[in-house]
């Protein structure tokens, strides 16, 4: 399944990811820019904060209390948009999903 | 020339803190890397712990809290229940509990938040930096490594700037409790139970408590908002105030914390500087090297050399069982030079990319707090460092901290020549 990452710059990375594994995980294993995930997604650190495509949202899912806390300290732009990639599990509902990394 | 070579046998005795004299014993946790990845260390000091060495092994436990507790302890020290409620800090807590104490702290160490503190951090350096350049040969972990921290820590948590060598001698004896240089009152060969119910079992613990306590008396009256103090006390969306005891033990740990990471990891890039010269010129040269030089003097000192967790419940691990109530000791010191993760790890490579170390005890609940402070302060400090010295060379033999929770140098004598 197919996971886009829309850089700062503009620039895509494009990889597969398998079901199961969370959308912070899958951007270290492809050194996705930007995406630290310093606390291995257990909602500690804010480190992998990205913005998930308006078409996307819903099945990307509601996001949970400590989330929405988290996401106050996260860097760049703060929206609706927003998310902590940790909490985004992959499945085959997420095949073809759009993230971009905030600056 | 490398930067320093272990000299232990390869069968070190990693409860001993007169072990870590010379340095982390690499050889031993290279050797356990190796042939024994989950090893047991028996220990007279207590019940005996696990070690785990390698970086794939703690990558693996350290996000799973639900096993591997924080709420029993993080040093390999015994503590009763009754010691554990007195002296806890969210440091001792599990998740959801340890999310909602982050909900509250986080926001002020967070890096959007921290990243203003850059000019204030430029600034301290200037004088620092004049004095030891006046100097020439000097003490670089007490003239420069020191110091830094230590205003800065002020200014966050918004004490008067005359209290801050008191506060920074307190820190050191209570993180540093093991090494007489900082402490009269030595944690292993203590003979009295006095302070056990006190911040890291210490009277400097006692002393920051009562300091703690008249500081927010004196600040509540005079209206003084500063700092991240003020932040911490505000009620949270439940009306709920964080409790007195918990609010004198997480100040102790601010205090011991902020001082004394920074500080090893300055004093361990100087180190560095010293032995691989060629540091010096890739700095100067700056650009890129910025954006991965912090992880890499992070990684390389490692400040904290362990941190302990408890089994909740029996855990196989390659083919040991890990039994309900053992202690288990994460020794970031090893998985910051595991070799299969870092190619050539006995080395410092400031253009290391990725650089998965664990300094910061990345990848579980418990990461580093003020991490975004740490990687600002040691960037900045080395930045305005290279733009005014010309050579760096080492002057004598260091000396590391006797402990073997806190890896650092104690002494380090420099020569500085100014461009």
């Amino acid at each position: 399944m197919k996971v886009t990452w829309v850089l700062p710059g503009g620039e895509d990375v494009v990889a597969d990811v398998a079901a199961g594994l969370n959308l912070m995980e899958a951007a270290q294993n492809n050194n996705v820019a930007g995406i630290q995930g310093e606390c291995g997604g257990s909602l500690s650190c804010a480190t992998c904060h990205v913005h998930v495509a308006e078409d996307w949202r819903d099945k990307a899912g509601e996001k949970g209390e400590f989330e929405e806390a988290m996401l106050e300290m996260a860097d760049g732009d703060v929206s609706d948009a927003s998310r902590l990639s940790c909490q985004i599990v992959m499945s085959d509902d997420l095949d073809g999903i759009r993230l971009t990394v905030p600056t | 020339m490398t930067v320093w070579t272990p000299t232990d046998d390869g069968f070190a005795d990693l409860s001993s803190h007169d072990t870590f004299m010379n340095g982390s014993p690499h050889n031993t946790f290279a050797r356990l890397r190796r042939d024994d990845p989950i090893s047991w260390t028996g220990w007279d000091g207590g019940e005996g712990f696990w070690n785990i060495v390698r970086h794939a092994d703690i990558t693996e436990l350290n996000r799973n809290w639900q096993v591997m507790s924080s709420a029993r302890g993080i040093r390999m020290e015994d503590q009763t229940y009754e010691e554990y409620l007195a002296r806890r800090t969210f440091q001792e807590t599990d998740p959801p509990e340890h999310m909602k104490t982050r909900m509250k702290v986080g926001k002020a160490f967070s890096r959007p938040v921290v990243a203003d503190f850059e000019d204030q951090i430029r600034a301290l350096c200037q004088p620092i930096l004049d004095e030891a350049l006046e100097m020439g040969t000097f003490d670089a972990t007490k003239i420069i490594a020191r110091k830094l921290p230590m205003m800065m820590l002020g200014q966050i948590l918004g004490t008067p700037e005359e209290d801050l060598p008191w506060l920074v001698e307190k820190g050191d004896a209570l993180i540093a409790n093991t090494d007489p240089d900082f402490t009269d009152h030595v944690l292993d060969k203590m003979q009295t139970d006095e302070y056990r119910m006190m911040p890291f079992n210490s009277p400097a613990g006692a002393e920051l408590f009562d300091y703690a306590k008249e500081l927010l008396a004196k600040k509540n009256a005079a209206g003084d908002t500063s700092g991240v103090l003020h932040y911490i006390l505000q009620p949270d969306k439940d009306g709920n105030v964080m409790p007195e005891n918990e609010f004198r033990n997480f100040f102790c740990l601010l205090v011991a914390a902020g001082n004394d990471t920074t500080r090893y990891s300055i004093a361990a890039g100087l180190q560095a500087m010293c032995h691989q010269p060629e540091l010096l010129g890739q700095m100067q040269e700056g650009g890129d090297v910025w954006a991965t030089a912090p992880d890499e003097i992070i990684r390389w000192a490692t400040p904290a050399l362990y941190f302990r967790r408890t089994a909740r419940c029996d855990h196989e691990i390659h083919g040991k069982t890990i039994r309900e109530g053992d202690k288990v000791l994460y020794w970031w010191a090893s998985a910051n030079r595991d070799e299969t993760m870092f190619e050539n790890p006995n080395r410092v490579d400031l253009m290391r990319s990725p650089n998965r170390h664990m300094s910061f005890g990345q990848g579980g609940p418990h990461v580093c707090l003020g991490m975004h402070l740490a990687r600002l302060e040691v960037r900045v400090l080395f930045e305005e460092l290279v733009k005014r010295v010309k050579l760096i060379e080492p002057a004598g033999p260091h000396k590391f901290l006797r402990s073997n929770f806190v890896g650092g140098i104690k002494e380090l004598p420099v020569t500085l020549q100014a461009k």
